[in-house]
Order: C-alpha cells, then structure tokens, then sequence
C-alpha cells in the first residue's frame, strides 16, 4: 500500500491540477496544500454543503454521516462527497461542484438529488421564561410554572427527581429564563440563562475487539469529536464465544463485563467532552449498537443461553433508557437509546449497517459482508432482506496464526513472489509476524506461485518452484512452513513463517464468510453476476485486498469494481439514528422485515463450508478416471 | 514431523490370487475416487478374496495414509471427507460379507454433539473413522440431550461414549453430560471420550472423561486401545 495518493481535481475552468497527498488527508486538506481553492463556508466543519466534490475515479471513499446530513443519501450514491469529510484511500479523480452551479453538471451526474437527511434528534432546546409563583391561595409549584411555559411540546410530566431539587435558585437566576431540554416530549434538563444552542450527542460502536464513539452537535450534525479504545473485556476472552463462556451460569463474571463496558462508555464519553471543550450534561441522547452479546452484557442481561443452540436472545426490541438506570454517570441528562437486535448473532450492529447503507432501499440486489470475528452478513434489495452470521474466528485478526499479529508496526501486509518472495511491512521496519491483512495476500500470492494447490497444501514439489522460493518451504517441529522473511531479517531474530496450521485456520475463517454470502445467495436464488454491489463494512474491511480476497475464495467471485469500501457502517448507523427520530423508528420497522438464516440449522451450508474451504474450484472426482487395473 | 507414506500390507501378494495387485485401489481411495473403489472391491469379492484381506490389504493402506495427512494437516476436511466417502463405498460391499462370516464388531460407539450444539463435521468425520476401523456406531446427530445419550448407551450396552463440542460456550455440556450418566449409575458400563476444538487433555481431566481425542485418527487409536484393555480384563478374569 502506498502512502502517499494523487488527487486530481478537475477544475470548473477545464483544467486539471494534480495533487500529491497523504493516505487519510481529506479531500479539502490536499487541495489546499497544493494552493487549490475549494471553499468550505462552514470552516470544514460538515456544516454546509459548499465543498461539494463528485467523485470522478477511484474507489469512492466510505461516506460520513455528514456527507448524509448535508447531500442527502441519493447524492452519496452518485458519488458526491463533502470534500472536507472524505479522506483519501487511494488516487482519485474529483471535481468540485459547488450546488448553485449544479444544473450546469446534470450530464455528470444525473440528477443531484437535495433531499438531505433531516436534522430530527428528538432532542429539543426551549428558551421560556418563567415567573416564579405569585399567588399563595392558588397555588402553583416551580415545575408547574415551567410545565405551563412548555405548553404542548410537553407530552409527559413524567420528570426525574434530581432535575427539580435545585429548581428554585435557577427558576430565579437571570430574572427565571430557562432552557428547558425535552427528548421526546419529556422535560429532560433545566438550566438557568440562555443554552439552546448546545445539545449534544454521542454514538457507540461496541464490537467484540474495540469501542469507537463520536460526539456530534445535535443541532448540525457536526462531529465535535471522534473516540476509541480497545474493548476492555478483551482479557476475559478474545472471541465472542469465550465471552460468553465466562459470563455463562455466572453473575459475577457477567457483572465484572458489565462494568468493564460501563466505564469504557464513562471514560470515552469523558474524553470526547474534553476534546471538543462541551459539558458532558449537555449530552442529552446516546445511541449504543453491537453485537447481541456486547449488546446483553451492557444491559446486565444473561448470556448463558445465547452460547447454545438454539442461540436466541433475550431480548430483541430497542430499548430507552434514562442514564441514572443503566447506569452511565459520565452523561446524566442522557437517555441511551439501543437499537433492535436481529438474532443471536446478527446483532444491532447488523441493523445500523442496513440503515447506513440503505439497503433496504435499494432498487437492485446489494451485499454487506462485515469481515470479524463473527462475520455479519446481509443481502437483498427494497424487496427483501435477508441476514446471517458466520463464525470466522480470530484468524483475520492475526490469533491463532503462528507468528500472527495485529496491523500494527512490524506487520507484514503486503507480498509479492516471482523468483523470490518480497515483503511490505507496516511502518516500513523488520517484521516480526503477519496481520489479517497480510495473511490474505500471501495465501493469494502463493497458490499463484504454486506454493501450495487449491486445497490449501504446501507443494512437496519443491523442484519445480525458483531456487530462492523452494528453499522457503521448510519442515520443522510446527510441520511444513513456508518462509516469508529470514530470521537474520527479521524484526525477531527468528524465521516469520506461515505455517501449514495456519493455512488451515485461515482456510476456515475465510470459508465461513465464503459460505455465509453462498448461502444468502441460494437463499435469493441469485448469482454473484446479479449482485450489483457487495459493500464491506469494518475496519478490516479498509485493508484487505479486494482482488487477493476474491482469489482466496473469501469474497464472492465479481469483479474488484462492484465491490466497494463503506467503511464503520455500523457506527455510521448509530451516528444517523442519533441525529434523526425518523432513523430510529426505521430501525424498528427493519427488525421485523428482515429475515434470518441460521446457518447451523441448514443441512446444505455443510456443503457450502466444506466446498468453501478450498483456493481454487474444488476438484470433482466424480467421474472415474481410466485406471489401469490388472483384473484376474 | 515425518511425512507419512504408503505403507504397504507385507506379504499381501501371497493372500491375493496370482496377477492380482491393490496399487489402483490404495491411490483411489487416497484420492477420494468413490466410483472406482466401489468397482475394485466388487472384482475383489468375485475373485474369492477373503473379506477381511480386502479391507486389510485393499482399502486400509489409503485409508490410513490419508488418516496420518490429516493429522499433520498435510491435507484438510474436503480431502478426508472424499477419502471417507470412497472407503465407504468399499465398506458398504464387505461389511455384510463380515457379519456373514460373524466376524463381531470391534465394539459399539456412541457418537454425538452435546447438548447446545449444532456442529456436525467433527463428529461425523469420526464417526466414519471409527466405523472404517471396525466400531458399529450409532450416531445421534447434534444437540443431543444428555438423556438421549444415557438411553441409547443403555439400550445398545455400549462400550464407549463420544461426546463432540467445538464452541468454548458448549464444552460445559461435556461435563454435565458426563455428571448425567453418573446419576443414571451407567457411568462404569461405558468410555467416555471427548473431543472437539475448543478441548484438551486438561478439561478431558477435568470433566471427568476416559479419554480426549485431539483429531480424528487420535479418537479412533483411543478407542481401539481402550477395548483392548478392556478385553484384557476380562479374558484375565476369566481365567
């Protein structure tokens, strides 16, 4: 992968100006280094529609939910971006249109559709001003007064206690004006003076592996600040299954993980508050997805039954809940809103994916595969939906390979063979182990080289490979190994090798995503040639080779251009239904008209499994060969 | 690590008639030709050669030689399967000639996946390894009830029981599975052994199995082992 991108930009005039750039520089940052003008009214901030670009080549970069507020969902599918949220993932081709010259693209573009998605948190800041009771016959209260100023937006009178214990002294502050804060017509926040303008939010992407969360302005959708960690439950079991494990038939243990990821939220929502200098009690709305476990044991519910057949939820529909209840003390005045799960192991997160790709809405057949431990999957179109989930296992993230790593620095992650085997690593240092990433690649590059068959074996046919490649095929006590680096190379003072095991492993995670997308596929009863678009979401998705996926038989076999890039869909999600009411309620509508696959329960995804498991085509011997036998 | 070869059955050529050679049947069930061995073993059987010759000179050499790949991962499920499916095809023919000539099953195995879990390869690649050694197995399928295991262990007088699991969640089922038979007093009429990928020989310890099979070939030699031992027993009680 190279790190430094060329961004052409054709300019209104005709002229084109060429642009070098850093991977992940937005579009605005690499047009301004160079001195091209692209004007950003807003300060870059995602707040207007102003820096406009279409992209003209190039892999489309993932769309933010800002691009979404502003363009509107229709536009980020004809290839229009903000050009100060898109970050650069590979050269690309853009021209910057503005929307008042809009009429004079249409020939580019079709038509530029301006219906932006609406700004509709469910969060609303009212500036009242209230008179302290007068009357000592007729009596009033403090909260009646505001109740009364409130009038109709107010549908309950439903209010938590704490909010009224220090009524009093700011009903008489600044001669009684409030901003009183109502989340769906229920009086959530009173503050004294004049506040309307600040109503924050923020959206959690729970995986197995990490947290990531972002801080966005309800009222623009700006995202004030973007934040991650790795998931502090990791040390109580790395895949989903072990966590479960440790939770099973045990309270403590549950509870433990629950507090685990309590104070992630705590801390993260501590964080982003710091970094964008706002009040944690003006985050008034947060919107959790994960999966159905992360899901269960941030609630405290039971994972014991999840982990066995026939792995059903306790609960599937979306749930508000007031901060004080869950609890998460960092952001008091907050409701958390956690979105519908699907099945046992097609969790919210599966949902938030479909909403951020609209799948449901588009006209022809699309694909979402979100490549992790547990691989979700989603095919279908405004007809129909259809979700299921594969086990891939920890293999893409480097466990259980030998000398197996995260995409960290002294990661190999890119390969190539021809008379000798040269290797990219992550930072450009000595390697010391292969990510996900890498692992991939290299298994496309040596069946390519013919360093192992399509059954995943390494060749004992050393002669017929290039010197320098057969003296890489190795015996030891781990069995047969191929070399990537030598260890007097090596960032570890020992051989880097992928080992026969290996080969295994990773023939099992990526047969379980192969088969996952067959089986949605058989379940559509279509092809992979009447797939118009296969969207991969998750951060792995960001690094694979799509071309090296699809010869390992890891994605389904279309061309590398209907395959696209969409990024953290999952967060994407969260971050739409946190900004509008709409969103949420779709959110219900999806779960209950997508259907599930259970994939364990089909007696033909067995087939598919094994048949996934191999390289190249499978081999057929069901036709007898001509055998000379020598009959009596 | 040794690169596992043909072995090639001494003295075969003096148990088959003169002009007759197992090579073609070794390679094609080696390579998982299912059409082909079927064939092979039925001229076999035309030709008079003994039942037990065919199986032990004929079909066990490739079968063993795929057997020992698949534990040092030199080859994978696809290959086993098909190499299982031509052995079949060759056992389907001998197996009645073997029960005519009441020649007695080495004993009777219990096979199944634990209760919670639906994961089917596993236990019937072993299912087809113990049958091809000579164990008549019943196999229960998936998500088999701890009771269900107790009643055909009972009914069938079982000497050993297999209980797979290949998620850390489900493993727990091993054990209560094991707890269930020692309730039922039918924990001492039978071998337990587990299996599956989350397993070892700690939590076999553990859950108080016989034995832990870490693959497929491993499960079959325990299994052979403990009825060994076990007719060792008796036949030292008898006298």
């Amino acid at each position: 992968m190279t790190d430094r991108l060329e961004l052409r930009i054709d300019g209104e005039d005709g002229r084109e100006t060429t642009v070098g750039a850093a991977r992940d520089t937005t579009i605005l940052d690499a047009a301004h280094a160079a001195g091209y003008e692209i004007t950003a009214t807003c300060g870059a901030r995602g707040r207007c529609r102003s820096c406009r670009v279409k992209v003209l080549e190039g892999t489309v970069p993932p769309p933010t939910v800002q691009d979404n507020v502003q363009l509107g969902p229709e536009a980020v599918r004809e290839r229009f971006r903000l050009a100060c949220q898109t970050k650069l993932l590979e050269d690309t081709r853009v021209r910057p249109m503005p929307p008042k010259a809009e009429s004079g693209y249409q020939i580019l573009g079709g038509q530029a559709a301006t219906t932006a998605m609406a700004l509709d948190s469910g969060v609303e800041k009212r500036l009242i001003t209230v008179e302290p009771p007068k009357s000592e016959h007729h009596q009033t209260s403090d909260l009646d007064e505001v109740f009364n100023a409130l009038g109709e937006s107010l549908t309950s009178r439903r209010v938590a206690p704490e909010l009224v214990r220090d009524l009093p002294a700011r009903l008489r502050q600044y001669k009684g004006t409030l901003t009183a804060t109502l989340f769906r017509g229920q009086l959530v926040d009173i503050e004294a003076g004049n506040t309307s303008e600040q109503a924050y939010g923020m959206a959690f992407d729970i995986g197995t592996t990490s947290i990531v969360g972002s801080l966005l302005d309800l009222a623009t959708g700006e995202e004030l600040a973007a934040v991650g960690m790795i998931n502090p439950q990791a040390p109580f079991g790395a895949d989903l299954m072990s966590r479960i494990a440790f939770a099973q038939f045990n309270t403590k243990n549950l509870q433990t993980l629950r507090g685990k990821a309590l104070n992630a939220l705590n801390d993260l929502i501590k964080e982003a508050c710091g970094k964008a200098e706002v009040e944690a009690s003006q985050i008034y709305k947060i919107v959790v997805v994960g999966n159905t476990c992360m899901h269960h044991i941030l609630l405290g519910i039971d994972v014991s039954y999840l982990g066995l057949a026939p792995y059903a939820p306790v609960l599937r529909d979306a749930q508000t809940i007031p901060a004080a209840e869950l609890p998460l003390k960092a952001a008091p005045r907050a409701h958390i809103c956690t979105l519908p799960i699907l099945a046992g192991f097609v969790g919210a997160d599966a949902l938030a994916c479909v909403l951020s790709t609209r799948l449901y809405d588009s006209e022809e057949i699309r694909v979402l595969v979100d490549i992790g431990t547990n691989g979700e999957m989603v095919i279908g179109s405004r007809e129909r939906l259809v979700a299921c989930s594969a086990p891939a296992g920890p293999a893409f993230e480097g466990a259980q390979i030998r000398h197996g790593m995260r995409g960290a620095l002294g990661a190999i992650e890119r390969i190539a063979i021809d008379e000798d085997v040269t290797c990219g690593v992550i930072g450009g240092e000595a390697a010391i182990g292969i990510c996900g990433s890498g692992l991939i690649e290299a298994c496309a590059r040596m069946s390519e080289a013919g360093v192992m068959n399509a059954s995943g074996a390494l060749t004992r046919k050393t002669e017929d490979l290039p010197p320098a490649i057969g003296k890489r095929l190795v015996k030891s006590d781990h069995g047969a190994e191929f070399v990537l680096v030598w260890g007097a190379e090596s960032g570890k003072g020992e051989d880097v090798t992928l080992t026969q095991g290996d080969i295994r492993q990773l023939q099992l995670a990526k047969s379980a995503i192969y088969s996952g997308v067959a089986m949605l596929q058989k379940e559509m009863e279509v092809g992979a040639d009447d797939i118009a678009e296969l969207l991969l979401c998750g951060g792995f998705g960001n690094y694979v080779d799509v071309a090296s996926a699809v010869q390992i038989r890891l994605l389904p076999e279309m061309p590398a251009e209907r395959i696209t890039y969409f990024g953290n869909a999952a967060q994407m999600g969260a971050q739409m239904v946190l900004l509008s009411e709409r969103e949420w309620q779709r959110a219900g509508e999806l779960l209950e008209s997508i259907e599930h696959v259970a994939l364990a329960a089909r007696p033909d995804f067995q087939e598919l499994f094994i048949d996934g498991m191999n390289f190249g085509a499978p081999k057929r011997r069901d036709e007898t060969e001509e055998r000379t036998a020598v009959a009596v | 690590m040794t690169e596992p070869i043909l072995q090639i059955p001494e003295g075969w050529e003096g148990r088959a008639p003169e002009g007759w050679e197992w090579a073609t049947l070794w390679t094609a069930v080696e390579e998982g030709d299912h059409t082909y061995t079927h064939e092979r073993v039925e001229q076999a059987i035309e030709v008079g050669i003994d039942p037990r010759i065919i199986l032990d000179d004929g079909l066990f050499p490739g079968f063993n030689l795929q057997g020992d790949r698949f534990s040092e991962q030199i080859i994978f499920i696809p290959e086993m399967l098909i190499t299982a499916r031509a052995m079949k095809a060759g056992l389907a023919l001998i197996r009645p000639l073997l029960a005519a000539a009441a020649e007695k099953p080495l004993g009777t195995f219990v096979m199944g996946t634990v209760l919670g879990d639906m994961h089917d390869i596993g236990q019937s690649i072993v299912t087809i390894m113990l049958e091809n050694a000579g164990f008549n197995v019943i196999n229960l399928g998936t998500d088999v009830h701890p009771d269900k295991f107790i009643e055909t262990a009972v009914a069938e007088q079982a000497d050993l029981v297999g209980f797979s699991a290949l998620l850390s969640t489900t493993v727990y089922y091993q054990k209560v599975t094991i707890e269930e038979f020692e309730k039922a007093g039918h924990r001492d009429k039978v071998h337990i052994l587990i299996g599956g990928a989350p397993t070892s020989q700690e939590w076999a310890d553990e859950c108080g199995a016989d034995g832990w099979g870490k693959d497929a070939m491993e499960a079959v030699k325990l299994a052979r082992r403990l009825v060994a031992e076990q007719r060792a027993t008796w036949d030292q009680a008898s006298n």
